[in-house]
């Protein structure tokens, strides 16, 4: 291999790698050696190309593939699978589709949502990984011109009260957590962007390879809204913000990957390292010589650093660039150029200019101390050039730089869970399970994360993550802000995802993800509007997990279609596989974002008072497949919940209808552990008890009714004196099963009495006795 | 003065985060806010963006993690203030001119000696600090606090006595501290204690309704004038009754409960 690398007699560090006389074993050893995670077919396909250019590459040039080609970058297992179920979904109200999607808010405003995974890197160093993956998330908003205003971070992680052994390479859950945790708060509140929603999932199979992703939603007058490339050639580009070291090489790679029991040693170069107060007046900067019209594009540098960001600026408006590589500052001196070519250091974006404007917009982020170079210019030539002091050490036609491979790869179909098989599980007494299933650390209050995270920074949330009594409140659905100082106009964001029904039946899981996704919305009174997907799963080079892939982004895009509500933008996370290949749940993240017209008439899901009717929306079918109860208490297969597309939109018109009206005085989603739940919740969010009857309901298990976790249901609290007007409006779509009462939940079918004080300290305590609990 | 004359001096560096509401708050109230960089008032931008501090009415210190808080919260930006115009700000205090401080700005106040100043207008040194909550983490909750003073503090004369606001708290170091024994005795002989963080019921808080153990429950102090005020929780973003944690349990007025802050002020402005 030594003999192939030829060093190059210039002052500094550059390698022409010998590919054209190399043999097939040769090429796997160099694409290794150099960690390029090219495959052997790739790199004969490289050899290709310099065949024709007559020459051998540099050692940056084969980096540069090495990134470009990753699976991170140009998604080439999953690309054909998104184009033939999600992409293409278009509305009228689609605003762009750059970095971050950016949807109609309102005539003068666009809102911006993007959602994306940071998973490997918090695996290995937590803290590091997660806050960085704020950073990440905060630069696509900001690139489209857009004020970030909210945050969302659904995390994947083990038990965290898992004991005994971990495999080699693997770090506690409860490790893990607080790092992340620490890591969002520290970035997130430093920023001041209000950290709304996010959720925990736990599960034993996130051990080895917990799950980070990091969602932000942003405002933009629309005539502010930024493309994310030049504007032509002749356009200087400019390098904004952080200096660029040796950390975050070989990030994207690192991503397209198992993680391995070495990961830790191998890979910590790879977790890059963020800085929040760099990046604060970055975006100050940046959001004004964007106001000020002074710039024709912006894009952040994120995985790739900047051999992914000047190609495809550059491309993007059918240009070329030729960069000057010696200009880019280093954090120290000494990095080879292919180095700081791929380099993922953190808080850096880049911006395109005028030639004539370059000085005005220097002038701008000199007054914010925010380093800004130039160190590029666009061509008329589709290739990009480096140089080096004058030497040309990089000359590629960027079409087959940026084109990648794309892979058809064999997949099985995943056999599902069916109602055939079902083996109802021995329950104990039902006050038992309801307390038993609150206190599941996936239902349990979340309040531990929550009161650390800044959620009221900005001034705009006017529905927290946490509803009901003030410092005693439960669990909410969609947190809702009003991100234009003095208009009521409202926008909800909510998490939707079940990572059990998807494994158990990956296309039932992806339409239930979007389906959990519109009752969360629903059930503040926002109408759904745009999603964002995180579609975190296993290694693509495996059938069965391509199988789920497939199965869960057709359920997923089924769905969407059916509603008419877009994707705009989205991110796929292949590879998370712990050390000895166990595979996670398949996690297909949703986050939605729905509009409601005036924030007076959000709904939130503490009951209000004693005395109202307690409604069920939707049906209740004996579907107890992967549910909580299932899960906790050893019961096998069943039928996974399904979505009856038709119906769920007609639930939504209705219940919105209702909520307009301003007769709706609570309601919550119907999820996790059913009626049964989903009542405490309400109960405990509200420090009011209810008494319920479900006779009257289908089907005959009492059980059944109380924990199946059918898609397309609502708990709903309704005054006596509305209780007319709601069933004319609900018709046969509502049922009633109770009044709140007391200081119990009663379940009159079985006698079933649980204090309500015992329900509020099962939920609430849990995590907090993990994780360290309350100032004394 | 009329309110729409009153220039409302909103100042940041990096790290600052809560310049838009502060600035926002103050515009609801009828005045004119402009958030201006320090680098503005202490020469060292263009020309066209320079500004001076004695053109302004008020001087507001917004919440954040000024320069990161990786020292002690609010001492890099009060050094930096203290060195660069200290003595304008001296100057800008003496002539009975408001200033604020929220929560990073409330720690910056401390630093920079303008808060407690029980001796002098701006002691050389800090006199008291503001220490890491009891907890040891960040607090991001709903507070209530009672209007403690008794008549002196511009920010509270429309606020009845003793009466509740709710207004949220969010920070890590919030614990007011001071060497000096006697050093609630003081300020509360000075009228100096302006907010306690108090149950909803009105009763003594414990945590979290105090959410980082300050001693005596004080959550906002004001100088011997009463005219720099300075507290923990945020009233800018209270400044309407629908970004209230509890709105959707009932509510009689649109109004948050922080805009009276921001209306006792200009109140106090317009008698000028």
């Amino acid at each position: 291999m030594a003999d192939l690398m030829i060093k190059r007699d210039v002052p500094f560090s550059l390698y022409d790698v010998d590919i054209l006389s190399a043999t097939d074993e040769q090429l796997g050893q160099i694409s290794a050696e150099m960690s390029l995670s090219l495959s052997l077919d790739e790199m004969k396909v490289i050899r290709d190309y310099f065949k024709k250019e007559g020459r051998n590459p540099t050692d940056v040039e084969l980096q540069s593939l090495g990134q470009a080609w990753s699976e991170h970058c140009c998604y080439k297992s999953s690309k054909p699978i998104l184009k033939e179920f999600v992409f293409g979904i278009d509305r009228d109200d689609v605003l762009s589709k750059g970095d971050a999607g950016v949807m109609v808010f309102d005539d003068d405003y666009g809102y911006a949502l993007r959602i994306e995974s940071h998973n490997h890197p918090s695996a290995i160093e937590p803290y590091g990984g997660a806050a960085t993956g704020i950073g990440g998330i905060l630069r696509d908003v900001v690139c489209m011109g857009a004020q970030p205003i909210g945050l969302a971070d659904p995390l994947c992680f083990g038990p965290i009260d898992h004991k005994g052994d971990l495999p080699p390479g693997i770090k506690h859950p409860r490790y893990l957590v607080n790092g992340v945790v620490s890591g969002i708060r520290d970035y997130g509140n430093r920023v001041g962007i209000p950290t709304i929603t996010g959720g925990f999932f736990f599960d034993e199979k996130y051990t080895g390879n917990c799950l980070v992703n990091v969602a932000c939603l942003g405002i933009v007058k629309r005539e502010d809204l930024a493309n994310n490339f030049a504007g032509g050639p002749g356009e200087v580009m400019i390098l904004i913000g952080g200096r660029t070291g040796r950390d975050g090489i070989h990030g994207v790679n690192f991503a397209s990957a198992d993680l391995t029991a070495t990961s830790d040693e191998d890979s910590r170069g790879a977790v890059q390292l963020g800085d929040p107060i760099t990046k604060e007046p970055v975006m100050h900067a940046c959001f004004e010589v964007n106001a000020r019209h002074l710039i024709t594009g912006m894009k952040d540098l994120g995985g790739g650093g900047l051999s992914c960001v000047v190609g495809e600026m550059a491309l993007d408006c059918g240009c070329g660039a030729d960069v000057d590589l010696e200009k880019v500052p280093l954090k120290e001196p000494g990095l080879a150029p292919w180095e700081i070519w791929v380099s993922e250091s953190q808080e850096r974006m880049m911006c395109t200019c005028k030639p004539e404007n370059v000085q005005e917009v220097l002038d701008i982020f000199e007054m914010w101390d925010v380093l800004a170079i130039p160190v590029a210019k666009t061509t008329d030539l589709k290739r990009t050039r480096l140089f080096w002091d004058g030497e040309l050490i990089f000359d590629m036609d960027l079409e087959f730089l940026t084109g990648g491979p794309v892979y058809n790869r064999p997949y099985t179909l995943p056999e599902v869970s069916t109602k055939e098989k079902e083996k109802f599980p021995e329950l104990p007494s039902d006050k038992d399970v309801i307390l038993t299933l609150l206190s599941d650390l996936n239902v349990a209050s979340k309040e531990w994360a929550i009161r650390q995270y800044d959620h009221e920074v900005r001034a705009g949330t006017a529905i927290h993550p946490m509803v009901g009594e003030m410092n005693a409140a439960g669990p909410g659905d969609a947190s809702v802000l009003i991100p234009v100082p003095g208009r009521m106009k409202a926008l909800a964001a909510a998490i939707g995802c079940n990572p059990w029904f998807t494994e158990a039946d990956p296309y039932k899981g992806g339409m239930s993800c979007i389906d959990e996704t519109c009752r969360n919305l629903v059930a503040v009174g926002a109408r759904p509007h745009a999603f964002t997907d995180c579609l975190n799963f296993g290694n693509p080079e495996k059938p069965e997990r391509l199988g789920e892939f497939r199965e869960a982004v057709r359920g997923i895009g089924e769905i969407a279609r059916a509603l008419n509500i877009p994707i705009p933008s989205g991110n796929v996370s292949l590879y998370n596989e712990a050390p000895g290949g166990n595979h996670i749940l398949p996690t297909p993240m949703i986050l939605g974002c729905g509009l409601m017209d005036d924030v007076r008439k959000a709904v939130t899901a503490d009951f209000k008072k004693t005395g109202s009717c307690i409604f069920v929306v939707g049906k209740t079918k004996d579907e107890m497949g992967a549910s909580l109860l299932f899960r906790k208490f050893g019961g096998e297969q069943g039928a996974v919940p399904d979505v009856d597309i038709d119906a769920l939109k007609r639930y939504m018109d209705k219940l919105l209808s209702a909520m307009d009206e301003g007769i709706v005085l609570s309601c919550h989603d119907c999820s996790d552990g059913g009626i049964a739940v989903a009542v405490a919740e309400m109960c405990i969010s509200g420090q009011c008890g209810a008494e319920i009857d479900l006779s009257a309901m289908m089907g005959s298990s009492v059980q059944r009714k109380l924990y199946s976790e059918s898609n397309s249901r609502w708990i709903v609290e309704v005054d006596g004196m509305d209780v007319t007007r709601f069933t004319e409006i609900m018709g046969d779509d509502a049922e009633l099963i109770g009044i709140t009462k007391g200081n119990a939940l009663k379940i009159k079918d079985n006698g079933t009495v649980v204090p309500l004080e015992d329900m509020i300290k099962a939920w609430n305590e849990p995590i907090w006795n993990i994780m360290g609990g309350a100032a004394e | 003065m009329k309110a729409e004359d009153v220039r409302v001096c909103v100042i940041r560096i990096e790290g600052t985060n809560c310049e838009d509401e502060m600035a926002n708050a103050f515009t609801m109230v009828g005045a004119q806010a402009e958030k201006v960089h320090l680098k503005q008032l202490i020469g060292q931008a263009p020309a066209s963006m320079q500004r001076s501090l004695e053109d302004y009415d008020v001087l507001a210190f917004p919440g954040g993690f000024s320069a990161g808080d990786y020292v002690r919260a609010g001492a890099i930006f009060g050094a930096r203030i203290k060195s660069a115009i200290g003595s304008d700000v001296k100057r800008f205090v003496e002539a009975g001119k408001p200033v604020l401080g929220i929560c990073n700005g409330f720690q910056i106040l401390v630093e920079m000696g303008l808060l407690p100043a029980i001796e002098e207008t701006m002691s050389e040194s800090p006199t008291a600090a503001l220490y890491n909550n009891n907890s040891g983490r960040f607090e991001c909750r709903p507070t209530v606090l009672r209007n403690d003073n008794r008549g002196k503090c511009v920010f509270t004369s429309e606020v009845p006595q003793k009466s509740l606001l709710m207004i949220p708290s969010a920070h890590a170091e919030g614990k007011l501290m001071s060497m000096d024994p006697d050093f609630v005795q003081k300020l509360e002989d000075n009228d100096q204690v302006v907010f306690r963080y108090v149950c909803p019921d009105g009763s003594d808080a414990e945590y979290p309704w105090n959410p980082n153990g300050s001693p005596s429950d004080i959550a906002g102090i004001c100088n011997p004038a009463g005219n720099v005020m300075g507290m923990m929780p945020h009233p800018e973003r209270v400044m309407t009754r629908f970004t209230h944690p509890d709105w959707t349990r009932g509510y009689d007025s649109e109004d948050g409960d922080g805009k009276i802050i921001f209306q006792s002020v200009m109140k106090y402005l317009e008698k000028l």
